[in-house]
Parts: C-alpha cells; structure tokens; sequence
C-alpha cells in the first residue's frame, strides 16, 4: 500500500528505532558461518569469495540489530542469487497468499487423484512445477512459521536459528545444482514460470474435474501456459504427461529436472535435456520484444554448471525433510470441495501480480494512422547505459545538450520504450498508401502490472571472451533508482494516473564484477506489518487459515457464509484507507483472522485501516459494498465471539505482533540468513552507486500505488 | 538529371528495371496532391502527386480544360514543390530521395530532358532522414527543411552551407513556411502543433493548437499575420498568429489534407486551394471569412464546434483514379486491377498496356472467373504506389518464365512455335530503341530484324527506370527517347549487366529444367521398371511425355516382337510424328497422384497444380482400358 504511506509511514517510524543489540552481529555473522558449513555435505567450493565480500559495506551499524524478527535463508553454497529472489516474493503483496492457496488447492487434487490411483508416494509422481509449489509453499510455512515463533518468544531463539535453508527450490532445476553462481533474474523467470504453470495445471484439472469425474482429470492433456515466460518450461509438461502416463516413473521424474532420487544412470540424459529447456530463458523475450534484448545473455555460461550436479544430486533426498512439516499441511476434503470454485479466482495470482501487457505501435509516418500488436510481459529488461556511445555528430549538434552524468531509470525505460524507426531499405509497407514508407514504431504499457519488476541490464557480453566461466562482465554504470516511478508516459491510453504510479518496494542488489560471481542481496520495504499474523502450528488453525485465504482473493457475490464476508470486509475497508471507529472489535478479529489476512486481494489495501465500515461503505464498490453494510449485524456478532473466545491467546499474539508494526515503511537486507535493518536514506545511500561501485541495483520491484483515499478507489 | 547520384559501377547495388503501364497523356491526378503552387503572374497552379507527376493547371475558371502540362522526372511521390524566383524556379522533393531544382521559361517548360536539367541539379546533403517539407523564402536566400528528426534545418541554398537547427517539435515536421525576408518561419507537425520561428534568434517564439491531428499543411498571408492550417483531422482553420484565439474554420475536406495554397490575387486573400489524399483539388473561397470576423459571430470558446465557412468548393480540378488493388493472373502475364472508383480493368503487362475495361463489376467474381489452371513462374513484381501499374523486373527472376509462342498469342513467320522468354522480351522491347542493342557485332547488317524482339513492341512513351533495388532510382527515361544522345549515353552507364546480355549480347537465358520419374501405374500389372529420374524443361507438354512413352517404353516392348516399320521411316516423319501423338493419346494415359492428366498441361503446371507436395514430380502412365 503503496499510496497510503505518505501518512502511514510516519507511524511506525515515531515509535522509534528498535532496540538495539549490536554488539550480538559479530556473533551473528560467526555462527551463521558455523551453520552454513554444517549445511552442506562437502564444503561449497566458492565460500571463499562469498565471505570475503564485503557485506553492505559503511553502513551505520548501530542501527542495525541483531535479532529482528524476520527470517532469513541459509545460504546453500552460492544461493544467495536464489535467496534473495526468494525474500522478495516472501514479501511480494499478496503472492505468499496466492501460493498458499494454489497449494492447498493442488493438495486437494492430489488427494483426489491418490484415491483413485492409489499412489504410495504423490510425490513422485509430481510434475515439476507442481512440486515447486508444494516446495515454495513449504518454505513460506517454516519462514512464517519461524518468525511467529521467535514473535512469541524471542529468547528461545539463538541468532543463527532465525533462518531456513531453500533446499527444495534449489532442486527446481539441475542447473541450480551445485554451488555455482547464477542470475537472479533466470531464477525469478523460472520460478514464476513453474508457479504459472502450476495455476495452468490446477485451473485445467478444475475445469475438466467440474465436467468429469475429479479422479480422471489428471489424464487430461496438458495445455501450456499463455504466459510467455512459460516457453522456459519446455521440457517440463512431456515430462508430465509421461509421470501420467506411467504412474510413479522415477526415471520420468528424473527427467523434470527435479530429480533428487533420480537413478544416477538416467542424469546425463536428464542433464542434457533441461540444459536445453532451461537455456530458453535467455531468448525469453521474443519476436516484439528483441530488439530490447542486445544485451542477451549468452548460453556458453550454463556449460560449466552442471559439472557440479551430481554432488548436489546426491545429497538431493536428504533435503527433503526440511520443510515436510509444512508440507503435510492438512486440507481436509469437504472445507476443499466448498471453496472450489470461490478459490478459481486465486489462480489468477501471478498474471494479477506480475503480468502486464505491452503494445507495439507501428505508426505510418505519411498517413501517421497506426497498427498495433499487444504482447503480455512479466518484467522489463532495460539497459543501465547506452548501447553505442553517441556519435560525434550528435555530440556537436547546435543546440547544447548536456549529457547528464547519471541516466535515470527513466531514461532506462525511455529506451526500453524507444521509438525505433522503420527506414532505409526495409521500409514499412503502408496498407492504407498502398506504399513502403517510413513508420515509427513504440512500445508502450497496455496494461501495468500490480508489481512491475525492472531487469537491469547490468551484464553485458564482451565480444570476445569465449571463456564460459568468466561470464558476463557487469556494468557498473550507475542508473539512478527513484523510490516512486510513474509509467504514465508510456501508457497506452490516458489510463486512470492511480494505475501507473508505482513505489520501490524491493531491490534484489548484485555485488561483484561478472554474472557468475558476486553476491546477490535483497532490500525489501516493509509494509502491511499490521496483516502479519502468527502462524501456529496446530493444525485446526492452519486448516481454517487456508479456508480463509481462500475467501480473502476472491470477490465473489454470492458468499453466504457470514464469516467469510467478515474477512471480505477486511479486504475491502483496508482500501477506503480510514481508521476506523469499530477499532477494538477489529482486533479481536484481526487475531482470529490470523494468517488469512495475509496478502491476497490486500495487495492493495492496508492492513492499517482496518475497521473504517462507512468509508469502506463508500469506497467499495459493487457486490463488495454489501458485506460491510451487513456487519454490524450478522456479520458482526459471531466474530466477536470467537474473539473473546480466544481472547487470551490474542493479547499475547497482539503484543507480538505489535512489535512487528515499527517495522512498517523500514527498509530490511536480507543477506542470506542475516537480516539487518535500514532506514530509507541508508537503504538510497546502499543504492547509490557512490558509496559502493560494485554494488549495484539489478532488480528492482515496484508496485502499484493505491488510490490516494477513498474517492479515488476504482468502481 | 542526378547525374550526381552515380556511383561508379562496383559501388552500385543491384539495379532493377522498372517501367509503368500508363496512358501517353496523363491528365489527371491519379492519386493524392502532395503539394500544390500558384503561379500568379500567369494564373497558374502547380500539383505535385503521389503519381510522381508533376502538373500544370489553368485556373482561369472559363477555359474548360484546366490541364496544360505534366513534368515527369521523378519516380515516386513527389513530396513538396516550392515555386521561386518569381516562378522561374521550382524546387521540388520526392520520395525518390532527391530534391530536383527546374530551371525553365515558358517556353521549353514542356520539354524538359534529362540533358537541360542535369545542369543545375543541387544537393543538400546531410540530411539522413527523409525530407517531409521544404521552403524557400521569395528571395531564394533560405531554405528550410523538415525531416523525421523532428527539428527544421536551415539551409543557404546558393552554397549548400547548413545554417541551422530548430529544434522543439516532438514530432515530425510535415509543412514549413517562411516569410519573404527569411527571418520567420512557420512549422506545422505531426504533434498537432504549429510553431513561429525566429531564424534571427534561432528559436521558437509562439505554439499554437489549433488542429485534433498532425499538421500537414500551412499557408500564411503576406503580412503574416493569419496563419491557414490544414491535416490529418480533414478541418481547415485560419488562426490569427496575434491572437490565436480568434480562428475560424474555412471548410472540412472529404480526406486527411495534405497541401494548401493561397490565392494571393488580392489582399486579403479571395480563395485557397486545398489538396488532399484523394486526387481532386479544390478551390475555397475566402470571401466571407472577413464579414464572419467582423461581425464577432465567431466563437472563441474551443469546446463548442465551429461551423465551417463553406460548405461547397468554388472550383474542383478534378482527378483521376488510382489503382488501389490488382491480382496476377496465373499465366503471369495479365493483371486485373481495381482503382478508387471501383473500375475493374485488365492489363497486359507483356505489352505494357490496358489490356480491357471491365467497368464496375465485381473485383473478386473477375479473378474467379479468368482462373486459369495453369503455372507460370514468377517473373515480376508490381507495386501501386503511384497509383498506376509500375512493374519491376529483378535480376534473380526475371528470366524465369517461359512459354510457348503459341501460347502467349504470337505467330512467327515460320509456323513453328518457339520458347519464348517473357522477362526477356520485355527487356528487349523496353530497350528497342537504344543503338546498342541493334548493333549486332556478329551481324551487321540484319540490323531490322535485330529490332525489338520481333514479336510486339511496348508503347513509347513507356516510362522505364533504372534504379537500386529498394532505394534510388539511377535513371529514368522514355522507351522512345533511348535513342537520344544523352540518353544513349546514360544508358551505357546505368544499364546493368544482366540486362546488357539479353539486349545486347543476346544470349537468351537457359531454360528452366524440371526432374520426374515416370512409371507404370500400379493398375496395369506391369513390373516397376528401375526408377529413373527424367529430365525436361518446365514447360514440356504432358502430351510430350505420353509420346515418350508410347515411343520408348510401350512401342520398345512390342518391337521385341514385330520389328516391322522401323525402315520405311524416313518419308512421313511430319506425318508420323502426329501419328504418334495422336495414337500415344489414344492408347495411352499419363496420371499424377492417381489423376488423369490433360495432354495440355505442362509439367509445372502439374507440378504445381497436382503434384502440389515437395520432392521429384512423380508421374505414372496406364494403357487405356477402351
């Protein structure tokens, strides 16, 4: 919520720094050493380099803490490229939600397909982006997990222990085997691509399970996923077809890629063909796209990476244990059955989040009208400088112009969105001149995502080097990262200004001189502290969590059931943006919400808010205008007794949870398993290129900036 | 004419042949108005099109018809023409990339050639983008031009010095105007904004928004004090530049308008001609615009439409049609064609004339109905940019086609029937009056029946160009004017080689050859012979290969037996050799994926129409079973 921190931000900032241990940091950084080493079967052959990195240099250190209660991830050997994409989604609004959801879903069929098939093992019959689900899903449950944990009790944790190895995603592709570097970009691609194609799947197996028998609609032919980044994922559905075809293959699931009991003899093979499937990502932007993508990556680099797969294949099964626990999350049927088709608008979580769509406009110079073709894109890849150094004959053009010593990302994005001209020998043929002539074409936003992700082109290939293992040379030209964008220039049509205002709210930094090594850290913007909620471990809880979340994506009308329009009112009020008067009720409420008023459609509002019902009358629009109104009545009642029913537990979670919110608007490093705290300067300061030439920005995470009150909510 | 341009011949890139299927006389417009001057010593209005021509017009209202001349020297739209020097000069720009300056008095007016104009060709180079707009201020001291680069560059065109750059339009920069001593300058550009300049300053003085769209078209008056306007959104406006709220709209046009001249007769302005993307040019009268003023009917409220001054042009030169659809025919010879008013036509492209007018009929029915089923290759292209039939010939095809004289409906002496190279023949008859190709060093003195190719001529006043694949063009002349000195002379240079040695050297191309096999059909019962792959031009008759059966494979068979003929041959050969024909049709049938094929067909055509799949045609002979 994004707009509504110009007045919010203010709070939590006032209650002051937290409190401060910093003598402990030292100790911090000693024993996660310590840990890391006990993590791994042989020591990560790059260690070396990774400790001597200096680690967010010149940074005001007393500000730091040591025990913040947020939870960072293990380094696995050179997974910090992963980890900090993986702390940026944790934190992505609405996405853990999302995923959580999709999972309980996927769990549901599962369950209905070991009925039928009666498989010992689902698992091993998964396809890969099933089990990435479940594997991500897992992870967010021991993180959420960990960190109520430590909110509860803060004393029984040690500084290490705030902290959760990513093991299972690593096994999303071989390639990620071993402790080799990688691009942080490939791997967000990749993991939401294999996510993407995990709603594809679950939407197709609901469709066909509403028409057939539920049991047979795992046969069902594969259908790829619209998404363009999903051409990444090519080897992945024949695999699946064949885990479906033949049941519990073990060589089929090798063959995904995900492979940790994979018998040894079928790894080259499976090697072979993921190389394959996973050396798309570098052409993932196509036709339209590719004049934007000079910068490409080259596919020489993935060579030398699968020499370390097997050591990491053999230690593969052990891995699985770390996140089970979450794993057997329960999913009773009938709470499933119920929600089915209320929970059909959660999988349209990653295309709400990520995926916007741009229009490449070809205008006719001559007759100026213009065609256009709309392509749907995840992130943009802009450049950090410019292509070719300006020509001298443009440098002594009449009138003077300053080239300015900093691009900005809008110029970046200036470029990404450049007008190239169509002139010269391929001329443009003019349907409407019935003439080659000159044309102009553009890209502009057709439509802007919820977060818009910006791919810094920090990697360039320098021409000659064939040596697979020095990489891509970075680019350390520092591009200037404003902490609010707007896209509005680029928008197609005049669209609504609200929809093209965005705000920083993770940076995934690179550190270092090539693409294969460095470091990769990520700063995330705190935000919505108020909708965290303890994750207990018992499972009744957990269970009624997921049947909430359920309800909190969608905006169905015809909900009957009053607890779930409570939850709905959440939603919605959090977007009139209003504190509200019914302040007390909303607490008792908000604890029994728990997890269920995590993310989700709160994506745009605030957890902050909660309670304005008459602003929430005004702001919210249709179908959704009536559940606050039915509150106080119906609705209103039976929250208020389970309130006080667990009215105990709450005070404490409360106070717990309350200590969470000074940390609303803060900026947080997450370095692999260390997390430090930053305020806003320092965290602009740590992007600037001055204080660190190495260091640079290299993804940054906008999202979309909420109306600015209750009048401007869309209808 | 640009003689500049040439390059020396190892520079060049391929060069095609290209010639336009038109009327000698081309009185009309045949396609939009580029560009529109008034001449008004002598009453006069230049039009430059998009059909590359250049027209003079009477405008005397009385005489009843306007037309007096055409300037034909460039290739392609004509973009702007500026009359100066007390219209002594005219400078025009076209899409051809060059900026052509004609120097002439009345009276050689017409007779333009490439001789008296080559002299003084000017250039401003420097400019990459293309030229949109150009003006010259009546002194001849300034030139400014628009380009896609959206600043004005500013020109001293007695030295070709570049003076200057103007930049503030975010858009291209479509029409330009200066003032008489060259120290303003008015811009109208795609962004919908007109600009003051100031040369003096080098700057931007005034912005003004008058139009929805793109400004394509300004006009001042001579005080520069109101400024006409004219583009994309068809509304033609006067602003006041002092105050530009006061503005009225003088009239809405049926398309995008793309030029606008004043008739500057009496002060304030009586009239303004107005071209657009359709080929007629009208004339406005201006007459009430002062009352309107005067009266303060106007409004200046922006948000409330105006109502336009006129509703009716006082005076219309009308234009032409142009092609705006065709289709190739099969034989790849004829072409149907639809122009904007719906007329059908059908041209003959080997002849480089109108073939027949078909009036309104269905454009579509028509293709349907002169389908033909067969194939022949690809020889040219056609492109309707000017409105009119350009075809072009290209080095990698022309030579592709070939039929037979009977075929393509020409007899020779002889009675025998001939190959016949079509892209050949063009060539020759584009080229038939250039000496080079009629001095023959072999054989010096057939020099008639060396003539053109001996079987049609095209007509002469055929234009025919020269020019870069997909940029400039190098050389345009008349058909009938390469025996000119000049002419000849360019020819030399600018011919390309390919051309030289099927004019010139005569060398005719080779045919095109087409593999098959030929077996037994599998219904006959006979065994499967070795599978030998034949050999045979692309145009060889089905009938042909039947005879080669019947003959060779049939006949072999029962000579084994009765070997009884073979001596008394030689009297009836002719005889025979129909004989043969007529008993290997009776006796015999060729097929092709289990289909019976025509004797008349030929082997690309079933190739192409039958066979239809990739690999070596296949093709499979029976015994008839009657």
């Amino acid at each position: 919520m994004p707009g509504l921190q110009g007045d919010n931000v203010v709070a939590p900032s006032s209650l002051g720094s937290p409190t401060k241990k910093s003598k402990l940091s030292l100790k911090f950084f000693q024993k996660k050493e310590t840990k890391r080493t006990l993590d791994f079967s042989e020591p990560p052959p790059a260690d070396e380099h990774r400790t001597a990195e200096p680690e967010a240099p010149s940074l005001p250190y007393e500000k730091a803490e040591a025990m913040l209660p947020f939870v960072g991830l293990n380094n696995l050997g050179n997974t910090c490229y992963l980890n900090s994409v993986l702390q940026v989604l944790y934190y992505c609004p609405g996405l853990r939600n999302g995923i959580k959801k999709l999972y309980s879903r996927s769990k549901s069929k599962n369950k209905l397909k070991e009925e039928m098939v009666k498989s010992e093992d689902e698992d091993e019959s998964v396809p890969a982006h099933m089990e990435l689900l479940g594997s991500f899903n897992s992870l967010i449950t021991s993180v959420e997990q960990l960190q109520s944990g430590f909110l509860l009790n803060p004393d029984s944790y040690t500084e290490g222990e705030l902290a959760t190895p990513p093991r299972k995603l690593l096994q999303l592709n071989p390639m990620y085997e071993g402790y080799l570097q990688h691009d942080a970009q490939e791997v967000l691609q990749c993991l939401l691509a294999y996510i993407q194609e995990a709603c594809d799947t679950i939407k197709k197996e609901q469709r066909s399970g509403e028409e057939d028998n539920p049991g047979s609609s795992n046969q069902k032919p594969f259908t790829r996923s619209m998404r363009k980044s999903s051409n990444e994922i090519v080897a992945a559905p024949v695999a699946k077809e064949e885990a479906r075809e033949e049941g519990a293959d073990v060589a089929c699931r090798g063959e995904d890629g995900e492979g940790e009991s994979a018998p040894k003899a079928s790894e080259g093979k499976r090697k072979k063909r993921t190389r394959l499937s996973w050396l798309r990502p570098s052409s993932k932007q196509p036709s339209i796209f590719s004049k934007f993508c000079s910068m490409g990556k080259i596919s020489s680099i993935m060579a030398p990476k699968n020499q370390a797969e097997p050591e990491q294949a053999k230690s593969g099964p052990k891995q699985e244990q770390t996140a089970c626990k979450a794993a057997t999350e329960p999913t009773t049927g009938d709470t499933q059955d119920q929600k089915t088709v209320d929970n059909q608008d959660g999988l349209d979580v990653l295309e709400r989040l990520f995926q916007g769509r741009l229009v490449l406009r070809t205008r006719c110079l001559e007759c100026e009208s213009y065609t256009e073709r709309r392509e749907d894109f995840q992130d943009i890849s802009v450049p950090v400088q410019e292509d070719q150094p300006s020509s001298p004959d443009d440098l002594s053009e009449v009138s003077p112009d300053p080239k300015p010593e900093q691009k900005t990302l809008k110029w970046a994005i200036s470029q990404f969105a450049s007008v190239e001209r169509i002139v010269g020998e391929d001329k443009y043929f003019c349907e409407t001149c019935h003439h080659y002539t000159e044309a102009e074409r553009s890209l502009l936003f057709d439509k802007t995502p919820e977060v818009i992700t910006i791919h810094l082109k920090c990697f360039s290939a320098n021409g000659l080097d064939l040596d697979p293992y020095a990489g891509l040379s970075k680019v350390n030209t520092p591009l200037q990262t404003p902490l609010t964008l707007s896209l509005e220039e680029w928008c197609t049509r005049p669209a609504p200004p609200e929809d093209c205002h965005y705000r920083l709210f993770a940076v995934v930094m690179h550190s270092g001189v090539t693409i294969s090594s460095g470091h990769y850290t990520a700063y995330v913007r705190m935000s919505e502290m108020r909708d965290v909620r303890l994750r207990a471990k018992r499972d009744e809880e957990t269970n009624e969590e997921d049947r909430r979340e359920g309800d909190c994506v969608k905006q169905q009308e015809d909900e009957d059931e009053e607890e779930e329009e409570a939850h709905y009112d959440d939603g919605e009020v959090s977007f009139g943006g209003a504190r509200g008067i019914h302040r007390s009720k909303v607490a008792g409420k908000k604890t029994e919400g728990a997890v269920g008023l995590l993310g989700g459609q709160r994506s745009a509002g605030n957890g902050y808010e909660l309670g304005g019902g008459k602003q929430a009358d005004k702001a919210a629009a249709g179908g959704a205008a009536e559940a606050p109104r039915r509150r106080p009545g119906g609705g209103g009642g039976p929250v208020k007794k389970e309130a006080e029913d667990q009215e105990e537990a709450a005070a404490s979670e409360q106070r717990a949870l309350s200590s969470l919110l000074q940390y609303e608007g803060k900026w947080l490093l997450f370095d692999d398993s260390e997390v430090r705290l930053f305020e806003e300067e320092d965290f602009l300061r740590a992007c600037s290129p001055d204080t660190c030439s190495t260091s640079t920005p290299y993804l940054l995470f906008y999202r979309r900036t909420p109306p600015h009150g209750p009048h401007s909510v869309p209808g | 004419m640009a003689t500049h341009h040439r390059q020396n011949a190892a520079g060049r890139r391929k060069v095609q042949v290209s010639y336009v299927i038109r009327d000698e006389v081309e009185k009309y417009n045949r396609n939009g108005v580029n560009a529109l001057q008034l001449d008004p010593a002598l009453n006069r209005l230049f039009t430059a099109g998009r059909d590359s021509i250049i027209r003079i017009w009477s405008v005397n209202q009385h005489k009843q018809d306007p037309y007096i001349a055409s300037m034909e020297h460039h290739t392609d739209w004509v973009n702007d023409i500026v009359l100066c020097c007390n219209g002594k000069t005219l400078i025009s720009a076209s899409s051809d990339t060059t900026v052509k300056i004609f120097l002439w008095d009345v009276n050689t007016l017409t007779a333009l050639t490439a001789s008296n104009n080559t002299v003084t060709t000017s250039s401003l180079s420097g400019n990459k983008d293309s030229i949109y707009s150009l003006a010259m201020n009546q002194m001849g001291t300034v030139i400014v031009s628009g380009s896609t680069e959206k600043v004005l560059r500013v020109w001293d065109p007695r030295t070709c010095a570049k003076l200057m750059k103007l930049k503030g339009h975010t858009d291209n920069v479509k029409s330009l105007l200066l003032n008489r001593d060259g120290t303003q300058c008015l811009s109208g550009s795609s962004d919908g904004t007109i600009r003051l300049w100031s040369l003096g300053q080098q700057r931007c003085i005034a912005t003004y928004r008058v139009h929805d769209e793109g400004v394509w078209a300004l006009q001042v008056n001579d005080a520069f004090t109101h400024i006409y306007s004219g583009g994309r959104d068809k509304k033609i406006y006067c602003t006041d530049l002092r105050n530009p709220d006061i503005r009225v709209l003088i009239c809405e046009e049926k398309a995008p308008v793309l030029k606008m001249e004043l008739d500057r007769s009496a002060d304030p302005p009586p009239a303004i001609w107005v071209s657009t993307t359709k080929s007629s040019v009208n004339k406005w009268s201006l007459k009430g615009i002062h009352n309107f003023r005067a009266s303060g009917e106007y409004d200046n409220d922006c948000t409330t439409p105006l109502t336009p001054l006129c509703t009716q042009p006082e005076q219309v030169i009308k234009g032409g049609a142009s092609i705006i659809q065709c289709h190739i025919l099969n034989d790849k010879r004829h072409i149907l064609t639809k122009d904007t008013n719906s007329n059908v036509v059908f041209w003959d492209v080997l002849k480089a004339c109108k073939g027949e007018d078909l009036g309104k009929v269905e454009f579509d029915e028509e293709i349907k109905k002169r389908f033909k089923m067969v194939y022949v290759p690809n020889w040219f292209s056609v492109d309707l940019k000017t409105g009119m039939l350009t075809i072009t010939l290209d080095e990698s095809d022309c030579f592709a086609a070939w039929v037979s004289a009977k075929d393509a409906g020409f007899s020779s002496a002889d009675g025998s029937d001939p190959k016949l190279n079509l892209g050949g023949l063009l060539l020759q008859a584009l080229l038939e009056f250039w000496p080079r190709t009629h001095i023959n060093p072999m054989e010096e003195e057939e020099n008639d029946a060396n003539h053109g190719n001996g079987y049609f001529q095209v007509p002469p006043h055929t234009p025919v160009i020269f020019g870069e694949a997909g940029g400039r063009t190098l050389f345009r002349l008349l058909c009938r004017d390469s025996g000119g000195e000049t002419e000849s002379m360019l020819l030399n240079e600018t011919v390309p080689q390919w051309v030289i040695d099927i004019t010139v050297d005569k060398n005719m191309p080779k045919f095109n050859k087409i593999p098959f096999y030929l077996q037994p059909h599998s219904s006959s019962g006979a065994k499967t012979l070795k599978k030998d792959r034949l050999s045979a031009s692309d145009m060889l008759q089905v009938r042909k290969v039947m005879e080669h059966v019947y003959e060779k494979i049939i006949n072999l068979d029962n000579e084994s037996q009765t070997t009884s003929s073979s001596a008394n041959d030689k009297p009836g050969e002719q005889e025979k050799e129909e004989d043969m024909a007529m008993l290997a049709e009776e006796k015999i049938e060729l097929m092709c994926q289990d289909q019976v094929l025509d004797p008349n067909m030929d082997l690309r055509t079933v190739k192409h129409f039958i066979w239809k799949s990739g690999g070596d045609l296949t093709l499979h002979y029976r015994q008839k079973s009657t």
